[in-house]
């Protein structure tokens, strides 16, 4: 009788966690090896904070998946005055944030000008706006000093829930305040556990405006390095891994199970030259033959920007064609003058202008010489190996080049350094990279003109030319009249040559297929990401669980470590037992008979 | 006499923990700003990077800053996390019950199967065991850590997936129990620990086999015997408690060793303990959180050792007379 109640007791169990599992959240476990600091978009400025901003927060005006246009936020639509100086945005209807609380204009106000004007990375935005104005709930009227096509698709600033965010004094939200949890938001998922350096669980909004999310949770799991988030993935313990290494990606892609995706960023890799002019830079350190266009020009042919890519970065990067990356699908397009790899024509150029090779094959004319200095920063180890291969190309037609490690404090202040409140940069070259915005190119094209010169440009070029096609571009919100603009001035930067942009940075990912079903690589679809790293969070609406027989499978196995070390500690303690037992009583026999 | 020896000790120990203040402060500044890499955003306007720098406090000359800092640290308050915005004391605080358990797990291991072993081989003087045991030890004492814990993985994480290779628990799991918790953090807690022991195991090896050694050879081992005790209670009764001495301070001393062993162990295995944090601050170069974790392993270390010239000043009267 006892023991058929304890097998009935028992079956009853097992019955109850089979129920369970298959009652089991659909959680997807993402890791990475860096997490956010606090999440609030007032302090921090990690990419890791826009991966979860991008699911938690709606901007004005998305980013769409396409391409990543301007697409409704919490804009439905928007019209534009004739002056172009005014934009008039009209709010979506009956939207609630995830606490239900309903979405209004008085939301984007205070987001427009609180965090627009105090958030650690998003003051830039609004240099240009003048006024934000709501005459109704859903009516947000942005006035700016001139045209700024950045207004429409290109207002990178996060929409906040004012009657969370705005309860708090405007020196605590820049100091020491964190947000609450759950993070009151607007996009599928919100968060509802922080736990620094562990992990950050996001769950479904359920006020959330487009389609039901797939998945019960999104986990990002914080591992204590890129190797511990590469062996996760690889047994199986979590199912992406956010931010593949270069040396890692192909040995990922290699294992069965596991996907991975390479797309473009809007980062890039350049060798930058100092082209400082007396009227800006009296004060400037640097050989003048690294201003000489032609010398430039050669350069650009000597270097091997495929090579680089390579054995840089082990074929994980794009090669780089002019400042604009091809993630800019509305905009970008291979220029005209490209600069492919022809040592045998940067010669010719070479001897053309007079650089005849002198001592030790370095080319001089005169007493000028066409040597060096190229700093590269120590943090980088793919830029020292960049910076050496440069050298070993330029190297063959006559160029020197002199690499310098040095720390990323020292390369910033021989490239800021001032003199009588004038720039006065010390060096002829150095690699470095940038990074943009999502859709507007403007960010990555003002980093060479001349109103940059003291701010970002340090290049420190200067072309009154371009900088008045890039004030024409900034001002056109017509897509197809801004798109010559932006070639035009592509073509003369590659003619001048401030940069010659080496590599164009990836976004490496890597997933099990088991786990994740409805993958279409978006931002811009059909070669970006996983989930639109960083600025979108459209591709949830696809992602999901896998079907149930690949779950079954991945469920399998795991879990039974702990019952097999009690097992084998057991049977390790009992056979040392019987191992000492025995042999006392073996000592115990000698020690009598001596 | 003996009071001036104390009172010598604990000042030497109290210069050293002024130093290490003194030298933590410097030495982590060479390694730059940490805002310096903002400079490369170009959504990062210079008055956001101002700005930023004034609410680090990086923007003060630096003698201004030690200044703060040794008042700070001298009122026990560490400061702000840079990246976190929480006190440094919270960061260390949650951390350390981790690192505790790791510590407290390996080195108990370490120390039961070290010394256990160095008794087996020093009874066995010259035989194969003996040889064979002393080059295992002299083996994982000599591999480096990152080495041992990355094979620990390959056999009992990959190869063999009996394991989880890192963190402290299963993430996104779900508890039933208090039980089922902490089954699940000892599951997590095997590698890392296992780790750990073999670091560390052996210098208690060695230095249990040849204080053994030591003590086998002595007069009073012989009169034992010659009474007819048994081997194995000669042994424990007689020859283990004389040989335990030098044991007492290796465990002190070797406790720096053993925090310099955890930041590797700790990264390698994701676990969340201090060694991760210090690692996780050098990377973000949070000069409260890396002052103030530095801080407590120093003083950890210093304070170990000064107990361990105390303890032995009252078990060796020797030391006493000297």
């Amino acid at each position: 009788m006892r023991a058929r109640t304890i097998i009935a007791t028992l079956v009853a169990l097992l019955a109850l966690t089979g129920q369970a599992q298959a009652q089991a959240k659909k959680v997807l476990k993402i890791g990475w090896a860096q997490d956010p600091q606090t999440l609030s978009p007032f302090i921090d400025y990690d990419e890791e904070d826009f991966r979860v901003w991008a699911i938690n927060y709606d901007l004005l005006v998305n980013f769409s998946a396409d391409n990543l246009g301007p697409t409704p936020g919490f804009a439905q639509s928007w019209d534009l005055s004739p002056d172009k100086k005014t934009v008039t945005f009209h709010m979506i209807k009956g939207a609630k944030w995830s606490d239900g609380q309903p979405i209004t204009s008085a939301d984007v106000k205070w987001s427009l000008d609180v965090l627009g004007g105090n958030g650690a990375l998003f003051t830039g935005y609004t240099d240009n706006v003048t006024s934000v104005t709501t005459p109704d709930a859903d009516t947000v009227i942005v006035k700016t000093k001139k045209p700024d096509a950045r207004i429409v698709g290109g207002l990178f600033i996060y929409m906040l829930p004012k009657h969370v965010w705005g309860k708090q004094p405007v020196k605590s939200l820049t100091t020491t305040y964190k947000p609450q949890i759950p993070m009151v938001g607007s996009g599928p998922y919100v968060v509802t556990e922080f736990k620094r350096n562990r992990i950050i669980r996001m769950q479904p909004n359920r006020y959330f405006r487009g389609p039901k999310p797939k998945f019960d949770e999104i986990d990002w799991i914080k591992y204590g390095s890129g190797d511990a988030v590469n062996r996760a993935l690889t047994l199986g313990e979590i199912d992406v891994n956010a931010e593949v290494s270069p040396a890692a990606f192909e040995r990922l892609g290699r294992t069965k199970g596991i996907k991975t995706v390479k797309a473009a960023s809007p980062s890039f890799t350049e060798l930058a030259f100092n082209l400082c002019s007396k009227q800006h830079c009296p004060d400037a350190k640097f050989n003048p033959a690294v201003q000489d266009r032609t010398v430039r020009q050669a350069i650009g042919y000597a270097v091997d920007r495929d090579r680089i890519n390579e054995i840089s970065n082990r074929n994980t990067s794009f090669t780089g064609h002019g400042i604009l990356p091809n993630y800019y699908k509305d905009f970008y397009a291979v220029p005209a003058t490209d600069y492919p790899y022809d040592p045998e024509k940067a010669k010719q150029m070479l001897d053309a202008a007079g650089w005849k090779p002198g001592d030790g094959g370095v080319r001089q004319k005169g007493d000028e010489k066409l040597s060096f200095n190229l700093y590269v920063r120590s943090e980088s180890q793919d830029n020292i190996q960049d910076a050496r291969l440069v050298k070993e190309m330029a190297k063959a037609v006559g160029i020197d080049f002199k690499v310098q490690v040095v720390s990323t404090d020292k390369l910033t202040e021989l490239t800021t350094q001032k003199v009588d409140g004038k720039m006065a940069p010390d060096f002829d070259t150095f690699i470095w990279g940038w990074g943009g915005d999502p859709y507007d190119p403007s960010t990555l094209l003002q980093l060479v003109t001349t109103s940059q010169i003291g701010g970002s440009s340090d290049s420190f070029y200067s072309n009154p030319e371009y900088d008045r096609l890039f004030d024409q571009q900034a001002g056109e919100f017509d897509i197809d009249k801004r798109k010559p603009i932006v070639k035009q001035m592509i073509e003369i930067t590659q003619r001048d040559l401030p940069y010659l942009v080496l590599t164009v940075d990836p976004v490496l990912q890597a997933y099990r297929t088991d786990r994740l079903s409805g993958v279409q690589l978006s931002c811009p679809k059909p070669t970006g990401d996983l989930y639109c790293e960083q600025v979108s969070y459209a591709p949830w609406a696809t992602l999901g669980p896998p079907t149930v027989a690949a779950a079954k499978t991945a469920d399998e196995g795991g879990g039974s470590g702990l019952v097999i070390v009690l097992i084998a500690v057991g049977v390790i303690v009992v056979a040392l037992g019987v191992f000492i037992v025995l042999r006392r009583r073996r000592r115990e026999r000698e020690a009598i008979e001596v | 006499m003996s009071f001036r020896w104390l009172v010598g000790k604990a000042g030497a120990a109290l210069l050293t923990l002024i130093f290490v203040l003194v030298f933590n402060f410097f030495l982590f500044r060479v390694m730059g700003d940490p805002t310096a890499q903002l400079a490369r955003l170009p959504r990062a306007t210079p008055q956001e990077i101002v700005q930023l720098r004034h609410a680090y406090g990086l923007d003060k000359p630096l003698l201004g800053q030690f200044v703060d800092y040794v008042g700070d640290t001298a009122r026990l308050d560490l400061g702000i996390s840079q990246r976190t915005r929480r006190p440094v004391w919270s960061e260390i605080g949650d951390a350390l019950p981790w690192t505790l358990l790791l510590i407290g797990t390996g080195t108990l291991l370490a120390t039961i199967v070290g010394t256990w072993l160095g008794i087996v081989a020093a009874t066995r003087r010259g035989s194969r065991t003996d040889d064979g045991l002393l080059g295992f030890s002299l083996f994982t004492y000599a591999a480096p850590e990152y080495w041992i814990g990355l094979i620990l993985i390959l056999i009992l994480a990959v190869a063999l997936p009996i394991f989880p290779a890192g963190l402290q628990v299963t993430p996104g799991k779900e508890f039933s129990s208090w039980f089922a918790h902490a089954a699940d953090v000892a599951e997590h807690l095997v590698l890392p620990a296992i780790a750990l022991t073999l670091v560390l195991l052996g210098q208690y090896f060695v230095i249990m086999r040849s204080s053994m050694v030591d003590v086998l050879t002595e007069d009073f081992i012989t009169v034992k015997r010659a009474t007819g005790l048994p081997w194995h209670r000669v042994v424990r009764r007689h020859a283990v408690p004389n040989a335990l001495l030098p044991l007492v301070t290796l465990s002190a001393i070797q406790f720096g060793y053993v925090m310099g062993g955890l930041i590797t162990i700790e990264t390698i295995f994701s676990w969340p303990g201090l060694g991760l944090l210090e690692f996780d601050a050098i990377n973000s170069k949070d000069f409260p959180v890396l002052q103030g974790a530095f801080l407590v392993f120093a003083v950890a270390v210093i304070t170990l050792n000064l107990l361990a010239d105390v303890l032995y000043f009252f078990l060796d009267p020797r030391v006493q007379t000297a």
